[in-house]
């Protein structure tokens, strides 16, 4: 009698989805990971793996995309963090626009962004009417095609970030902290450093780990910007090597999942702290 | 002196005026309330003198510096929010150092003064306690010492208690009040509760629509209300409509009962309808020793045992009034369907001007039916 009560409350379908979807999408990984072993004839190791981390090409390339990832979170928060504030605090009715904008990049191919980039910035910026040159094409130098690359990677990364500090902002009353900091003398600048930033850390950290992971993996843009990034770099070891780049999509994907579990960490202690009303 | 001056302060929000010709002066280390009931405006007012909202007309000053344009960092006014507002990131400490630390006070004067703080509000042991790790009321006292701390020239709170429970709310506000009095500080408290605006306030705005219908002390305005709106909203009132006898003598009918009161009806005629009330706690059982002005024929309807109160409806004429009376282990109550006579004095019976809060309603949604 207990047992066929247990039977029908059980979530029998829900485990069998839950299941299913596992499978599809661990057997996936699991073969990738497997494939990676199997450099050696016959042997089981990580060769594969020797030899990808060995090739200076590849300590090169991730640690270029790391910095350019670095420097998009950065100025990303700089603009995103400030902008979503105002929104909340003064202009509530702009929510739904900047919405929308931030849902472009799902739709805008990276290609078009890309074309776009190089259109408007391959010519020089003159001053109106004349030949004067205020700035030399931003493509003709490494230090433009950098800014351009990482404006680029912060349109990819604006959804995610903006509406992970959006979120974050839901959780504290932002109106009524500002008032309260304002009212004891505060400045908007020690108000967004002291007051608002600390409290929504959890979600600038997804925000920013979405970010990396976007920057990390991205091709499109870095290949037709001429940069020497991760993503083309792997595009290309592909295109010539078998073992190698089974072993570094495992490589990213358990990264990714770290960065996931640090988020999990940090949100676990965080939530308690930002959530106080 | 006058501390605290507000000057013919109106707020427009488009065609909505929030406040409207609002007039005050508060002298220095007074608390004033503002009383009313939701969208009258009283946040507002308290919103403007923060620096929150910016008046359409008029001018804020404290100790003659007008302050009306200023922004509220600049202007020295601490303020008690009702979720509090504590900073979810800092400790109970750095929550009430924050505006000194910002004043760029030395790190020995902030830590001694938030010491003074946490010793106020008898919460020494908590000073590196998180906010969510406190209760309501020990949020909202943090809350108050954070507002203190920086040594504000008025002290403003909206609505503090309202989050909190019923047993909380009177304890801590008769701390509030010890605390402002031991300070010395000039207060503004907004508050929807009647009895909280009564218990603590040197003097009461009662406001409605944007309007101040009434300032005065407790005592004032419970006992001389001067509109309608003001009797109905404090306390529990008796109203009923009567026509006027003979001005002169205050004398009053109402469904054939007659009146006296000791208002001044010479502005009125003979025929007149005029609205009068009664506090319930006017009235008493008449007996030998205790025939006052009027002594009045009644039914009793009903008897309620609120603990300290005994609560007895009548019927005059064929108008229902509540009576309050003291419980006493040795009061006669009368029985139900029973005759009584029960007596008040000229004095307690009051003749209004305006409307009551629920005719102001009742009017306003005509109106609203008819457009």
């Amino acid at each position: 009698m207990k047992l066929a009560v247990w039977l029908r409350k059980f979530p029998f379908w829900s485990y069998v989805w839950f299941i299913l979807g596992v499978l599809y999408f661990v057997i996936p990984l699991l073969a990738t990971f497997e494939f990676s072993l199997t450099m050696e004839r016959d042997v089981v190791g990580f060769k594969a793996y020797e030899k990808a981390f060995a090739d200076p090409d590849f300590l090169e390339t991730f640690g270029y995309s790391v910095f350019l990832a670095a420097m998009t979170i950065i100025v990303s928060i700089i603009l995103i963090v400030p902008t979503a504030y105002w929104i909340r605090l003064r202009l509530p009715e702009a929510r739904r626009i900047v919405e929308f904008i931030t849902l472009l990049p799902f739709v805008i191919p990276a290609i078009i962004l890309v074309f776009g980039l190089i259109r408007v910035y391959s010519s020089p910026l003159n001053i109106p009417f004349t030949e004067v040159t205020l700035v030399e094409p931003l493509t003709n130098f490494k230090f433009g095609t950098n800014v351009l690359i990482i404006g680029g990677y912060m349109v990819l990364g604006l959804p995610y970030m903006y509406r992970s500090v959006d979120t974050g902002m839901r959780t504290v009353d932002v109106r009524t902290l500002t008032e309260a900091a304002q009212s004891l003398g505060a400045n908007w600048y020690v108000i967004i450093a002291r007051v608002i930033l600390p409290n929504i850390r959890t979600a600038l950290l997804s925000g920013s780990l979405l970010t990396f992971a976007i920057v990390v993996g991205e091709v499109v843009l870095a290949s037709f910007l001429g940069i020497s990034a991760f993503g083309p770099y792997l595009f290309l070891l592909g295109q010539h090597r078998a073992y190698e780049p089974a072993a570094l999509t495992f490589t990213t994907f358990l990264l990714t999942w770290a960065a996931m579990g640090i988020i999990q960490l940090i949100t676990g202690g965080q939530e308690q702290v930002a959530g106080a009303h | 002196m006058t501390h605290l001056t507000l000057s013919n302060i109106t707020k427009q929000f488009g065609d909505f005026a929030a406040v409207r010709d609002f007039n005050l002066e508060v002298a220095k280390g007074e608390f004033v309330s503002f009383l009313g009931p939701s969208g009258c405006g009283k946040t507002t007012t308290l919103r403007m003198i923060a620096g929150f909202e910016t008046p359409t007309e008029g001018e804020i000053t404290i100790e003659g510096k007008d302050i009306t344009n200023k922004a509220p960092s600049q202007r020295n006014v601490g303020m008690v929010f009702q979720a509090y507002a504590l900073f979810p990131n800092m400790t109970v400490a750095q929550n009430i150092g924050f505006g000194l630390r910002i004043r760029k006070e030395p790190e020995d004067a902030v830590k001694k003064r938030v010491a003074e703080m946490l010793a106020l509000i008898h919460l020494e042991q908590r000073g590196n306690s998180y906010p969510y790790q406190l209760s309501g009321g020990q949020q909202q006292r943090v809350a108050l010492a954070r507002a203190l701390a920086i040594r504000p020239e008025v002290l403003l709170l909206d609505e503090p208690l309202s989050a909190l429970d019923a047993k909380i709310r009177v304890s801590l506000r008769a701390e509030i009040r010890a605390i402002q009095r031991e300070l010395g500080i000039t207060a503004i408290y907004v508050t929807h509760d009647q009895e909280e605006a009564l218990s603590i306030s040197d003097r009461i705005v009662v406001m409605y629509e944007g309007r101040v219908e009434q300032v005065g002390t407790p005592f004032e305005i419970y006992n001389f209300p001067q509109t309608a709106f003001v009797a109905n909203f404090v306390g529990t009132l008796n109203t009923a409509n009567a026509e006027v006898l003979e001005p002169v003598n205050g004398l009053i009918g109402m469904d054939g009962v007659q009146f006296v009161s000791a208002e001044d009806l010479k502005d009125r005629r003979k025929g007149d309808t005029v609205k009068f009330s009664v506090r319930p706690e006017r009235f008493s059982f008449a007996s030998e020793h205790n025939r006052k002005d009027n002594i009045l024929d009644c039914t009793i309807e009903n008897i309620t045992f609120l603990g300290s109160v005994v609560r007895i409806q009548v019927l005059i004429g064929n108008t229902r009034f509540i009576m309050d009376t003291f419980n006493n282990p040795f009061l006669e109550l009368p029985k139900i369907g029973s005759k009584a006579q029960i007596t008040c004095s000229r004095e307690a019976v009051l003749v209004l001007t305006g409307q009551t809060e629920e005719e102001l309603r009742d009017s306003a949604h005509a109106e609203r039916m008819s457009s």
